[in-house]
């Protein structure tokens, strides 16, 4: 369960990219966060992985604390999210394999446990064909299968997701819907950036509508 | 645990590979510093060798006026041999010192035909403990205070000169040695950042994953080490031709001269060390390079 409680985020002093934020998001949610660019929906992605510390209120995610969470402890917290970002950010100079398989060495398990794990998470992608290639020889609806592949291996608790589908064409774009609610079927909880009306009217789930840094709406289907 | 060092290795290995020109860089870099130091090295120890032969053969030679009889000799002997600087008192009679000279003339021994063998005078040599050489001018005082020595000599102020030549050679090695490796440690820090910047997109995406701090950094640090000690063990080598070719003939035939028949290479002690420092130096240069890099959050 992740609860927010008047989270207020300012880059600089007249700017505030998140103002008085409250809400909780469920285990096993599946939450669209929406709004137009700059609604601050990736500021407040971030603050939930800790990759930037809000300015004022709390963040707890299952009853802890992670406003003030000390660096050292970060690396913990994420091994309890998967995260997949609008452009990727594979490791192109590791095989598919290689990007699939480092959470599961970051997290120390055995070798024959990460192949067949990775070649597990590989099929429900489909892309187990692909293992051997780099991602850069791979189109940009393959490399974002990767991703979530990437953030799916090692079971996490949440997954965030920001703006998955926003450079991919529609078809691959159904695909990644449905390895999402599959992973949410599994019991994870999908937190999911995107500004794509028309996905959400297709897949209806709960909506979070920022606008301007502030809580505009939260409809529930 | 060896099953993760493997892993850390292999990582490392894989950068290594990946960016061969920076890494070359590195080797050299290290290599190049620690080849000039360890040259110097060669160059003082056996330079250090012959005035460690030089002042072990050191003794003050008390001559004698007159052969004396055998009572006062034994005096002297005894009253020499308490002072806690002195390890051996010799007695040379004239005709020892006939002899020697003799010897030492070889063939031209028939000059001293003529000459009778009392013609040199005795003389007490007085040889000094290694650790008391320093106090052999105190030494001299004492003795001169007994009439019967006519003439003192010793060699310590010409061995004081090359001993402050050989601390100038020495001071100068370990100054432009120090400059070199620290040339070499901006160089393999620099080649590392670069090496960093290129990656900077993995080293976030490794953040994002959960990867913990050392996690990240411990294959570039082994990958520093490693070049470091690539660039020890190329110091080795180069220092090694170096010797071969140019020191043990220019150094080799200059110390014949003194009397060192061979010259050496650097101890084991020595070598262990130049590759050591290498590593250390490539350890240092990625640990610095990394400071800034790995961040977890932007606070």
């Amino acid at each position: 369960m992740i609860e927010l409680f008047n989270i207020a985020k300012a880059y600089q002093r007249e700017q505030s990219a998140l103002s008085d934020i409250t809400l909780r998001i469920d285990k096993g949610e599946f939450v669209y966060l929406t709004g137009p660019s700059g609604a601050g929906k990736s500021t407040l992605l971030k603050l939930i992985c800790c990759a930037e510390r809000s300015t004022r209120g709390q963040i707890l995610m299952d009853g802890r604390n992670i406003t003030r969470l000390p660096t050292r402890h970060i690396p913990s917290l994420r091994r309890n999210l998967g995260i997949v970002f609008q452009d990727f950010k594979l490791l192109v100079r590791r095989t598919v394999f290689e990007n699939v398989a480092f959470p599961l060495e970051v997290q120390g398990r055995r070798r024959f446990e990460i192949s067949k794990k990775v070649y597990q998470v590989l099929q429900q992608v489909g892309l187990e064909h692909r293992f051997s290639h780099y991602p850069l020889q791979l189109s940009g609806g393959e490399q974002q299968r990767v991703a979530v592949a990437r953030a799916l291996v090692a079971d996490p608790l949440v997954l965030l997701a920001d703006e998955p589908t926003g450079n991919l064409d529609p078809d691959v774009t159904l695909d990644i819907m449905e390895m999402f609610k599959a992973a949410n079927a599994r019991g994870t909880t999908i937190i999911m950036a995107t500004h794509d009306r028309g996905l959400i009217w297709q897949f209806p789930r709960r909506v979070i509508t920022l606008d301007g840094g502030r809580l505009a709406s939260d409809e529930r289907p | 645990m060896i099953g993760q060092l493997t892993y850390f290795l292999r990582r490392a290995l894989r950068n290594m590979r990946l960016s061969p020109v920076l890494s070359s860089a590195s080797v050299f870099a290290v290599g190049i510093a620690l080849a000039l130091l360890a040259f110097f090295a060669i160059a003082v120890l056996n330079v250090q060798r012959v005035t460690e032969s030089w002042t072990a053969d050191l003794a003050i030679i008390a001559y004698l006026d007159q052969p004396p009889d055998g009572a006062t000799l034994d005096r002297w002997l005894v009253e020499i041999r308490a002072y806690p600087e002195v390890a051996t008192v010799t007695y040379v009679s004239p005709q020892e010192a006939y002899r020697r000279f003799q010897e030492r003339l070889g063939r031209d021994a028939d000059l001293l035909e003529g000459l009778g063998a009392d013609v040199l005078p005795a003389s007490l040599e007085i040889r000094l403990k290694p650790e008391r050489r320093q106090d052999t001018a105190a030494v001299v005082e004492r003795l001169g205070r007994n009439q019967a020595f006519g003439e003192l000599h010793y060699a310590r102020e010409w061995l004081e000169r090359f001993e402050a030549f050989l601390l100038l050679l020495r001071t100068v090695g370990a100054a432009l040695g120090g400059f070199l490796v620290l040339a070499a440690l901006v160089i393999v820090t620099n080649t590392i950042k670069l090496t960093l910047y290129a990656r900077q997109d993995e080293l976030e995406a490794m953040t994002m994953v959960g990867a913990t701090s050392l996690f990240i950094k411990l294959p570039y640090l082994i990958e520093g080490a490693l070049q470091g000690l690539c660039g020890g063990l190329l110091a080795l080598l180069a220092s090694f031709v170096a010797f071969r070719i140019l020191l043990r003939e220019s150094l080799g035939s200059l110390l014949l001269l003194t009397g060192i028949d061979t010259i050496h290479f650097l101890p084991p002690l020595w070598q262990l060390l130049i590759v050591a420092a290498g590593t250390l130096v490539g350890l240092l240069g990625s640990l610095l390079a990394l400071r800034k890099f790995v961040r977890f959050c932007q606070e």
